[in-house]
């Protein structure tokens, strides 16, 4: 009990240290100005001054949405489909999702773009299909997790059986009861499809990430508070979608005080 | 409420080479409540999510009220179905799923919310209106979810082993519960469970079921007094099974001779089929067949286990009263107080 006692704390502090330090030190040394001592905005203004930021920023987030709508139409569907009346195929869909961190990202990058309808393959959105798959041993996972969490196949059935349509059911029960773990899924599609750089560059397109590294040879500390303000962003993403599963007074179904 | 005819008509189903149910053949009156009792496998769930019309059939049809609903789906059955699951929505509280039902047929809202409190109130849970699913026990989730059944007036209740999640004692109680609501409203009724005190106590009749065929379907005293099959003999409560030795539609069993009641089976060696109680066991010296092993206090009644000569152990149920005296060791003589027994082969 003693060691669990000192254990729990340090190895919490240690987690805290081990993500707050590097993002603290990039967040000090993005403000720096020409030495040690003197600290400015100066590499923020830098950003805001690159014509291309606003562009590539805008690029990534499009073809992100993309992913997560993706994600919503063809993964959320498929995932709910498998518990509801294919149980037996999910040990087979475990080890799918696993695939795209086993294929290297060079024969995934080539293999999924040949087996792209062509009109997509010469479209900047055939990076949202590849984030999908990338993204796919996550948000699986999420899915799969916060769906075994509840007996969907029950509930499911108890609304069919009380008159709901399909359509009904899923508007009504299921969406509201998977909200959570969809949400984390179409979180984990939209971080990684912000940040995704080695398929995207494979490829031969621009994006953010992209955009980054390459303007990180003109000014190391403007390329340091770009990825400051990604990571930033990322959170602030985390915390407002957080913000929006909690279940507030307003939010709940009709007939509820 | 509205009362409805159901009629399973032999309706067949498969699961791969499992045959669910073989030729399944029910007719269930207006207001009646049956239970469908068997062990585990036997295809009694799968014919009621059959009748709810969340499985389909191989063969065979579902008639409601001498309508083929059999191609009908689940939604449009007019059905309320308690499951064996906790099956109430998480995101609903407890009026907001009774009323759901009302809801999905485009009931006004304060119309089906005061139908949902009538309901609630009917299961004593109005005072739990306001809270959630996970705020509720085992006992009040599946009291909403029963409210929930009945607030569509449903043509016919489906209940899948409602009450095996529950402890005993809430188990007696909500069972007694069921059957007062259904009495009052007159809801017909299809019951399925593999507990037979639950489904002899509170059925108009049960229909007792084994590799997905019906071997009986008869009123719960029926069935426990004159069991048609030997499965259901000794499935339905307890059943001692004594060697016996069958010539021509007699039995000789205990040194008695009895008449048979299965008239299938050849000449020779039988078992005969008796229950606890119909065993009497006196103290009579001169010609003991048995001695008492065990004598357990039940309260009113004692049971009595004894051992024949032949190494037969025979279970005996007699009054407290009355068996004060057999104590272990002691020679007793038994003997059954029936003049016809069931028989079954060696």
């Amino acid at each position: 009990m003693k060691i669990r006692g000192i254990l729990l704390p340090s190895t919490l502090l240690a987690a805290i240290i081990f993500i707050t330090l590097p993002f603290g030190s990039a967040t000090e040394f993005s403000f720096r100005d020409g030495g040690k001592t003197k600290h400015s905005l100066a590499a923020y203004r830098w950003i805001l001054a690159q014509e291309d930021f606003l562009h590539y920023l805008g690029v990534s987030l499009r073809l992100a949405l993309g992913a997560v709508f993706i994600t919503l139409l063809i993964m959320v569907p498929t995932v709910a489909w498998l518990h509801l009346r294919a149980q037996k195929y999910r040990p087979l869909m475990e080890f799918l999702t696993l695939l795209p961190l086993v294929v290297p990202v060079v024969a995934l990058s080539i293999g999924a773009q040949s087996a792209l309808p062509e009109a997509l393959q010469s479209n900047e959105y055939e990076l949202s299909f590849m984030y999908v798959i990338l993204a796919m041993p996550y948000t699986y996972r999420a899915l799969d997790i916060g769906m075994s969490a509840i007996p969907l196949k029950t509930i499911t059935e108890a609304a069919r059986g009380l008159g709901a349509s399909w359509i009904k059911a899923i508007t009504f029960v299921i969406a509201p009861v998977i909200r959570n773990a969809v949400v984390a899924s179409l979180f984990l599609t939209l971080a990684l499809s912000l940040g995704e750089f080695t398929l995207t560059s494979l490829l031969h397109w621009d994006t953010f990430p992209t955009w980054v590294t390459s303007v990180s040879q003109q000014n190391i500390i403007g390329a340091i508070a770009l990825s400051v303000f990604s990571l930033a962003a990322a959170f602030l993403f985390l915390f407002a979608i957080g913000l929006l599963t909690m279940r507030s007074k307003s939010d709940l179904p009709e007939g509820q005080e | 409420m509205s009362s409805a005819t159901l009629e399973i008509n032999g309706i067949s189903r498969r699961f791969g080479d499992v045959v669910a149910l073989n030729k399944l053949e029910i007719k269930i009156e207006p207001g009646e409540l049956v239970a469908l009792l068997g062990p585990s496998g036997c295809g009694k769930t799968t014919a009621l999510r059959i009748v709810a019309g969340l499985e389909s059939t191989d063969s065979g049809s579902v008639l409601l009220r001498g309508a083929d609903i059999t191609k009908v789906s689940a939604n449009h059955r007019n059905m309320g179905m308690v499951f064996q699951a906790y099956s109430l929505f998480p995101n609903l509280n407890a009026q907001e799923n009774v009323a759901f039902g009302l809801q999905m047929r485009k009931v006004a809202k304060g119309n089906r919310l005061a139908k949902a409190g009538e309901l609630l109130e009917l299961v004593g849970l109005n005072t739990q209106s306001k809270r959630f699913p996970h705020q509720l026990s085992g006992g009040q989730q599946q009291r909403v979810a029963l409210a929930r059944a009945l607030a569509v007036e449903p043509d016919v209740l489906l209940l899948d082993e409602p009450l095996s999640a529950l402890d005993a004692q809430v188990r007696a109680n909500l069972r007694e519960e069921i059957r007062r609501l259904q009495l009052s409203l007159g809801t017909t009724t299809l019951f399925v469970t593999h507990d037979q005190e639950e489904a002899m106590s509170i059925s108009d009749r049960v229909g007792v079921m084994n590799h997905g065929r019906l071997e009986q379907i008869a009123s719960p005293d029926t069935l426990y007094n004159k069991p048609a099959t030997t499965f259901v003999a000794s499935f339905v409560g307890l059943m001692n099974r004594l060697p016996g030795i069958l010539t021509n539609g007699k039995v000789e069993v205990l040194g008695q001779n009895l008449s048979a009641l299965s008239s299938d089976l050849a000449n020779g060696q039988v078992k005969a089929l008796v229950r606890p109680e119909r065993i009497n066991v006196t103290q009579d010296q001169s010609t003991p067949n048995a001695r008492v092993i065990t004598r357990s206090f039940l309260g009113a009644s004692s049971r009595i286990i004894c051992e024949m000569h032949d190494g037969t152990i025979v279970q005996s149920l007699m009054t407290s009263h009355g068996s004060g005296m057999l104590n272990p060791g002691e020679t007793v003589k038994l003997e059954i107080a029936d003049l016809e027994v069931l028989i079954a082969h060696e």
